[in-house]
């Protein structure tokens, strides 16, 4: 007889919810008057749906074993690209679309480099990541260009239903990637090529066009963060961007998604990213300079990936030992 | 043979392919049926592997013509193979660890739901998985993740994967290599069936025994050309190896038995992760084999005294110093050699060339003064390759581009070169071509001659009868028997391995 479906399906609480949890105690204890607050939280879910949005790419990147350093340069060529557009009296909408072609046209230079001729995408991405930061330096021409634009405005600052709207967005494009991630056959196709790109390429998946598709996704939502980046502030920043594609590997990592490829996904980036403003918020509060935050996150990124690898190490002897009694 | 047209299956004609410095394939033309069990027979680098993947449409040909039930294909992807029918079971393991069963079974072709392209129906996956399951006997439960099987149970989804689709050729490289003797039962039952559904099948194996169990045609290759083509009942056995390995084998089995020298190993009452309890010794000059099912704990045990695993009671001593932890290091120093069974993952560096995985065991000889002395190992390299007879142009080629075979002899030729003076061999000679499981015999037999001490792990029956002093014999964990040569016959080892094993089923 088949055993179909055991019953028994616990949900494990992720360890990255205790340190979400650990974090607010933590902070709310350290800084009790300052930290706890409707308006910090609602920051943290501010400053947390840019990083979650430059993340989505970088998640399916990491899911095939890949990585993308233009992400913080393209979103600060997208904010400057639709601030210069939208101050030269293009229409807002034209200005969006063509910043977002711009993103996805680096995604394709990315992949054709990475996918298709197989260079290391270490150095591809680095070198799309000094191409796209010189140009947000070169259209806007170094400076922070303000637009004055109500909509624009509306885009980062707006509420639909009492809800910002930014936050909806977020919460629309996660969805659809989390459907997209998990129930198509692109999706399939990327954990597939991830767990192994060997047996993804004999099962007759085509790897290149599917890597190709990624750092065109990546692209997309690297731009798309940068505006909503842009949109928050009314004004756009040729070097805005610059610490989002640390951040966002960070988040990955942070969220459980391996570089062992074909394991975790974006749900857990949703979690890395907030921990991480969470994390960003409350050193602020403490007084601790951003130079120092970076090294603390360094540090945490560390923790969890020793912790990791730990728990890999106990499980696989745990395995070997449970497969004993049913040899 | 007269053969009738409407049998014809697929069609080879003059395939030639050429690999950088080697002919993988020299104008070999064959045919195979529906209906029939096809053995492919060829040494190491033959080019067994390389043809059946151009008829998979993994490799595109060089030269020649396929024909499929009679119409000329020619395969650009993997793709088109798929959907022209064509399965195929590499002779390496090709899951994704990570997934489940039912994901791996549908990799790449999983099912959509009705009217919505692209959206992936799961329910159907499972179900349709469980059913493949269910009709192939196989007692898995479809989603459980692929990682958490044993070697043998993965084996068993490859194989339900390759059947998952419509197909009318089925190629297996080596399917049985990882299987214990219950699920090569269920497999050849698995064939039989398909046969009888008029399916072809193309079938690699090393193990001689299984072709006139389960063959119905028999080709041999050699150096990647064609030899001939026999008939696997009739055949006569002798002639076929001869025609395979270019020469007469007199003996498979060659075995000087010397009078046992000094106690090297003595375990004392050894735990760890899958044994308990083991003591067990092996004294200079004598090949001691453990046997029993896979599964038993002998890898483990082996693991242990090297030092991958944790010993987690008990202790043993070695060259006369005790060790109760053991590290791979501290374990080479003291004149160990390990040749792990998973030799892809433990024994050897694929991206490195032939020479540098050979003399890696052995740094001390090839940095004489930290500095790398290149003509020493090249030499040394050289020197493994005319013994062992690796298939390779030379010796400065990369690992990975070996065939599976000729990957294992260098690995063996590592803990050779390391000249260790107790050495572990964990299924020395599985994907190991006849030619060259003699040759291992008569070294393993020359190592014990110089006073090496030897034990050997194998699943193998005919060798550990073959060539043992004394043997073994292990059960879920536990050393349930002691044979010496004397005593030594397949039947007994088998008794002693499962008896009580059928309550636990
Ligand atoms: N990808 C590759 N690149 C270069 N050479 C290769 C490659 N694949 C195979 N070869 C070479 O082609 C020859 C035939 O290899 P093949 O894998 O077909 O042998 P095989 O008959 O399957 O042997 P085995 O029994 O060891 O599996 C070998 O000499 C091998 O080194
Ligand atoms: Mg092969």
């Amino acid at each position: 007889m088949i055993k179909l479906f055991s019953p028994k399906k616990r949900l494990p609480v992720p360890g990255i919810v205790w340190g979400i949890i650990f974090l607010i105690i933590f902070f709310s204890i350290i800084r009790p008057a300052k930290f706890p607050t409707l308006y910090n939280a609602l920051l943290i879910l501010r400053h947390s749906s840019v990083l979650i949005v430059a993340s989505i790419g970088m998640t399916m990147l990491i899911l095939v074993s890949q990585i993308d350093l233009s992400v913080g340069s393209v979103m600060s060529l997208a904010g400057v690209i639709t601030a210069v557009c939208a101050e030269s009296g293009m229409p807002l909408g034209v200005s969006l679309a063509l910043s977002i072609l711009v993103g996805m046209l680096i995604g394709v230079v990315n992949g054709t480099m990475v996918a298709v001729f197989r260079f290391d995408y270490w150095i591809s991405t680095f070198a799309t990541m000094g191409i796209a930061a010189g140009l947000a330096l070169v259209v806007a021409n170094g400076q922070t260009i303000t637009v004055r634009s109500d909509f624009f405005n509306w885009l980062g600052n707006g509420k639909v239903l009492g809800i910002d709207f930014l936050i909806l967005l977020v919460a629309v494009l996660v969805a659809g990637m989390l459907f997209v991630l998990g129930k198509t056959r692109f999706g399939y196709n990327i954990y597939s090529i991830g767990g192994s790109a060997e047996t993804a390429r004999l099962s007759g998946i085509d790897v290149t066009k599917n890597r190709m598709f990624v750092f065109i996704g990546s692209g997309f939502f690297s731009a798309v963060a940068g505006l909503m980046l842009a949109a928050m502030g009314s004004s756009a920043s040729p070097i805005a961007g610059a610490d989002y594609s640390f951040d966002a590997i960070a988040a990955v990592i942070i969220g459980g998604t391996s570089f062992d490829g074909g394991k975790g996904g974006l749900a857990g980036t949703v979690l890395g990213a907030v921990l991480l403003r969470i994390l960003t918020l409350g050193l602020n509060l403490m007084g601790i300079p951003p130079t120092w935050q970076k090294a603390i996150i360094g540090v945490v990124i560390v923790a969890i990936i020793v912790n990791d690898v730990l728990g890999e190490r106990r499980r696989k002897t745990n395995e070997s030992r449970r497969v004993y009694s049913n040899v | 043979m007269p053969l009738d047209k409407t049998f014809e299956l697929v069609e080879l004609k003059n395939i030639s392919k050429q690999f950088p410095g080697v002919l993988a394939l020299n104008n070999v033309s064959m045919d195979f049926r529906k209906g029939e069990v096809h053995v492919l027979l060829g040494e190491n680098g033959a080019g067994k592997s390389t043809l059946v993947k151009i008829i998979a449409g993994v490799y595109t040909k060089d030269k020649g013509e396929m024909l499929l039930e009679g119409s000329p294909v020619d395969f650009k992807r993997i793709r088109d193979a798929q959907e022209a029918g064509i399965a195929i079971i590499h002779q390496e393991l090709n899951l994704l660890p990570e997934r489940s069963i039912a994901q791996n079974i549908f990799v790449g072709k999983e099912p959509e739901k009705k009217g919505l392209p692209g959206i992936i129906d799961k329910k159907k996956m499972i179900s349709d998985s469980a059913e493949l399951l269910q009709r192939l006997g196989v007692d898995l439960n479809p989603n459980t993740q692929v990682k958490k099987l044993s070697i043998a149970q993965q084996q068993m989804v490859e194989v339900v994967k390759a059947l998952s689709r419509n197909i009318k050729l089925l190629i297996m490289d080596e399917p049985t290599s990882s299987l214990t003797k219950k699920e090569i039962d269920k497999l050849f039952e698995i064939i039989r069936k398909l046969k009888s559904d008029g399916i072809g099948i193309i079938y690699i194996s090393h193990r001689m025994d299984e072709i006139q169990r389960i063959g119905d045609r028999v080709s041999i290759m050699r150096d990647g050309e064609y030899i001939d083509t026999v008939d696997a009942k009739t055949m006569n056995m002798d002639e076929v190896i001869t025609k395979m390995v270019g020469r007469k084998i007199e003996q498979l089995y060659s075995r000087r038995y010397n009078a046992p020298g000094k106690l090297v190993l003595q375990t004392n009452g050894l735990c760890g992760l899958r044994f308990r309890n083991v003591s067990i010794s092996v004294h200079a000059g004598e090949v001691v084999a453990l046997s029993g099912l896979i599964g038993a704990g002998r890898s483990e045990l082996a693991k242990a005294l090297f030092g991958y695993d944790p010993i987690e009671a008990g202790s043993y001593t070695l060259f006369g110093e005790k060790v109760t932890r053991a590290t791979p290091k501290e374990s080479t120093r003291r004149g160990m050699a390990f040749l792990p069974e998973d030799r892809k993952a433990e024994g050897l560096i694929l991206q490195m060339p032939i020479k540098n995985n050979i003399v890696s065991a052995s740094l001390k000889k090839v940095f004489p003064n930290f500095l790398l002395n290149n003509a020493k190992e090249t030499r040394i390299g050289e020197h493994y390759r005319r013994e062992m007879r690796i298939a390779t142009p030379n010796v400065d080629k990369i690992v990975q581009e070996l065939s599976g075979g000729n990957q294992q002899k260098v690995v063996i030729s590592k803990w050779l070169a390391s000249e260790s003076k107790f050495i572990i061999f964990d299924e020395p000679t599985r994907g190991i071509d006849i030619g060259a499981k003699a040759e291992i015999y008569q070294l393993i037999d020359r190592l014990a001659g110089e006073g090496s001490a030897i034990l050997m792990i194998s699943s193998e029956l005919g060798e550990v009868v073959g060539i043992s002093d004394r043997v073994y014999v292990m059960r879920e964990g536990e050393v349930v028997a002691e044979l010496k040569r004397d005593k030594l016959s397949q039947e007994e080892l088998v008794s002693w391995a499962v008896r009580g094993a059928a309550k636990n089923d």
